[in-house]
């Protein structure tokens, strides 16, 4: 706290949340100018986890960069990886085949179900705390996540951190019978869904969420969010469906879009694109046909990389929203590593709008406006 | 009729959109840009990437004298989006020999932090940015991580 | 006081005449066999949860794995905990908050770091902004190894910590784990900045070194490349002179 905030004459006091605090889903520090118990200004100070992503990649070469990407999304690892290695196949120009394709769209959507899950824990948890009731939803979502971290660790051999896409392709083939076990895996998460949804009947987590953290489609669209925060505004923009890319453009995705722009309406967007996931997962476990899931040329030297000077921006849709890869080649000049690698994280957009949202609503909402907007502090201070 | 048409002649752009390299426009035009695609639909704000390229000799080739060097100087990447059906996204680049480029921050709010964010991190000062202050670092750091002339392992008093 | 005798399972030769003695009924043992007891089984925790291992850490108070069944609750303040777990990487900027958060916890405390970045930084180790290990700023008693380590390894962690606890109470100590270039980063010996105690000469050599380091992270390596006999020699030679180090401060 800043000593020049403190006025003992004044009516505001300023009141200081993070950087250890228990909700703000990592370390995330913000300053909170009160009036009683209403917000006059926020302030807010992120960099407690800056781990100096981006100058790493320029030390390691594109086969290693990897498994570094799965530590930032730490929530949704798998859509990182195909991030990077997207951008990675743009820039040197490689093709993944029909396999791969699909088998990546199916773990992207697996991996928002999941990543869905967790937040929909947390953030009840956020609400509620452990003795109000919030921690019996997390114990119910956490059992169902547990279900499909099982299905990356018999794909993969890692409950999380995976590494298992590469430039051009997959790593790892499906094992036998897994198909089986995913459809399975579906099959009990889409009931359970039904019992979450529960919740609304609850008049606590309506008046805590209703009308609660207001992001206008104006605001939301200028701010840069992406994702459910910006379905949530009113906005019609999915880039699984409007940008496909993977095996996106051999499915229809349904996007789901409310106009509230409230904590609610970002709640049922995320838990209707659960819904949504399960769907595509099972439609597209009918694509996955024999092949190899590599592509012709396969990895096998760094000489390989080493041409490659453009400059090329990809972005997919994770299950936070735009995730942006800025890649400069190295060129024959400064051989086979990217020059810079400029991630766009879409959490940092979904927290710059803090200080635009906070300001009228009172000290306990800022947990509630901070847990729908689904941040993730590795991603955001890389 | 796709934005680069629309733009072409106005910001004197190559005859075809290029996958790989985004156009480099001058730095005097920069905002007028940015205003340009605003108005024609690309209202999402995506990021800015800065980088830094130090001064450099380029190699010579066998039998000819060696090309003069070339001089220090910042690349800023702007990529912007349009939302909505068969959405697509517009790069653009300006060079500059000192680091200072305009801000877009009074075009788009999202500038805010990722400006921020690259005057923190390569030290590019965005002028006119109203609170153009650290994001990453601590407010007393010393120098900006991402030149290329700052060691990855630079010491940092108490542990290394 | 009740004190359930019938389950003393310790058989100290002294007890049998001590019981004999009116007063010394309420033996000691028993009362110190209580507050074992009770210190092993009310390990609240204090999550300095930062990343990836933060996620796992939950998981192993959720569904499938629960640390509440031996006694383990996650309180998120500092003055109600005994256990400070890192989870996940801290950064220089987030280090002098440990480290005060860690004052505030009140005697007797542990710490567990989790995960390979609490442990050593993992591959951000070298990164100018990422504090090597969180050894190098409160003292560690057990550690973790994963990336992150999954759930029921953060159980067998506690697990470990408790064993420690009874060893410790019944006076026999378990050999901490110490790594060399750990006990060397915090020799009480080598003066923080700051303190009055400090010699100039460290502060002015650090400082020489890295205004030194030149450009580029391998400018250094490649300035005083060596063969590399000489640098096998010199290294062992560094790693002789730290345990010497120790053995002279212990």
């Amino acid at each position: 706290m800043d000593i020049e905030d403190y006025d003992p004459d004044a009516d505001l006091m300023a009141l200081n949340m993070g950087p250890q605090h228990p909700s703000t889903h990592g370390v995330f520090r913000i300053k909170l100018i009160l009036d009683g118990e209403r917000i006059v200004k926020a302030v807010p100070y992120p960099g407690y986890l800056h781990r100096g992503v981006e100058k790493l990649c320029e030390k390691l070469t594109y086969v290693q960069i990897t498994p570094i990407f799965d530590k930032h999304d730490y929530v949704a690892p798998m859509t990182n990886e195909q991030a990077i290695n997207m951008a990675f196949e743009k820039l040197l120009g490689l093709e993944v085949p029909q396999r791969a394709k699909v088998l990546r769209t199916i773990l992207a959507e697996l991996q928002r179900i999941a990543s869905h899950l967790l937040w929909l824990g947390t953030f009840t948890l956020d609400i509620g705390g452990t003795i109000g009731g919030g921690a019996s939803l997390m114990m119910y979502t956490f059992r169902e996540r547990e279900l499909i971290l099982d299905l990356f660790e018999a794909l993969t051999g890692c409950r999380f951190h995976y590494n298992t896409h590469c430039p051009g392709g997959n790593r790892h083939d499906v094992p036998e019978g897994w198909e089986t076990v995913v459809r399975h895996v579906m099959d009990t998460i889409e009931p359970r869904i039904d019992e979450y949804e529960a919740i609304c009947d609850s008049e606590i987590f309506l008046m805590r969420t209703e009308g609660v953290g207001l992001i206008s489609p104006d605001l939301a669209l200028e701010t840069g969010q992406s994702g459910p925060v910006l379905r949530a505004s009113g906005i019609d923009h999915d880039l699984r469906r409007d940008a496909p890319y993977h095996a996106y453009d051999q499915v229809q995705v349904r996007v789901h879009v409310e106009t509230a722009g409230d904590c609610l309406a970002r709640y049922k967007v995320r838990v209707a694109e659960m819904r949504e996931s399960i769907r595509l997962v099972r439609e597209l476990l009918g694509l996955l046909e024999p092949g190899p899931i590599v592509g012709s040329k396969p990895i096998k030297s760094l000489v390989q990389f080493k041409a490659s000077g453009g400059q090329v921006y990809v972005g997919i849709e994770t299950p936070r929203g735009e995730l942006g890869t800025y890649l400069v080649g190295g060129g024959d000049q400064r051989g086979a590593a990217p020059y810079r690698c400029k991630i766009r994280p879409p959490s940092l957009h979904a927290m710059s709008v803090l200080p635009y949202v906070l300001p009228g609503h009172q000290v306990s909402d800022v947990v509630t406006i901070l847990g729908s907007l689904d941040p993730i502090m590795g991603e955001v201070d890389r | 009729m796709s934005a680069w048409e629309a733009l072409r002649e106005r910001f004197d752009l190559p005859e075809e959109p290029s996958a790989e390299e985004p156009p480099v426009i001058d730095v005097s035009r920069h905002v007028e840009m940015a205003a340009a695609l605003k108005e024609f639909g690309f209202t999402m704000y995506v990021t800015v990437c800065a980088t830094h390229f130090p001064e450099e000799a380029p190699k010579a080739k066998k039998g000819e004298d060696p090309p003069p060097p070339i001089p220090e100087h910042w690349e800023v990447a702007t990529v912007l989006r349009r939302p909505g059906a068969r959405s697509e996204t517009f790069a653009w680049r300006v060079s500059v020999e000192r680091p200072v480029v305009p801000t877009l921050f009074p075009l788009f709010a999202g500038a805010d932090w990722q400006e921020r964010e690259q005057y923190d991190l390569v030290g590019v000062i965005f002028e006119g940015h109203p609170d153009l202050r650290r994001l990453m670092m601590p407010e007393d750091w010393d120098g900006h991580p991402l030149r290329k002339d700052y060691a990855i392992d630079t010491r940092v008093h108490p542990w290394r | 006081m009740a004190v359930d005798e019938g389950s003393r399972n310790y058989e100290h030769p002294a007890y049998d005449y001590m019981e004999r003695m009116p007063g010394l009924s309420l033996a000691m043992t028993t009362v110190d066999k209580v507050l074992e007891w009770s210190a092993t089984n009310s390990l609240w925790i204090f999550p300095m949860a930062t990343s990836c291992c933060a996620i796992e850490f939950i998981s192993s108070a959720a569904a499938r794995v629960d640390i509440d069944q031996i006694g383990s609750v996650v309180r998120p303040t500092p003055r109600h905990c005994d256990v400070m777990i890192v989870a996940g990487t801290i950064t220089v900027k987030m280090a002098p908050r440990v480290k005060k958060l860690w004052e505030q916890m009140p005697e007797p405390k542990w710490c567990i770091a989790m995960g390979s970045c609490a442990i050593s930084g993992d591959f951000y180790r070298d990164i100018y902004s990422v504090v090597p290990g969180i050894d190098t700023v409160v003292p560690v008693d057990v550690y973790i190894p994963g990336c992150p380590p999954n759930a029921d390894q953060v159980l067998h962690g506690l697990e470990r910590l408790q064993a420690m606890i009874r060893s410790d109470r019944a006076g026999g100590g378990m050999p901490r784990e110490e790594r060399p270039e750990t006990a060397k980063m915090i020799n009480p010996e080598n003066r923080r900045v700051g303190d009055p105690e400090r010699d100039p000469s460290l502060t002015d050599a650090q400082h020489d070194a890295s205004r030194n380091l030149g450009v580029g992270a391998n400018s250094d390596r490649t300035r005083d490349a060596r063969p590399i006999g000489d640098i096998a020699e010199d290294e062992a030679a560094d790693v002789r002179g730290s345990v010497d180090d120790l053995e002279e401060g212990a």
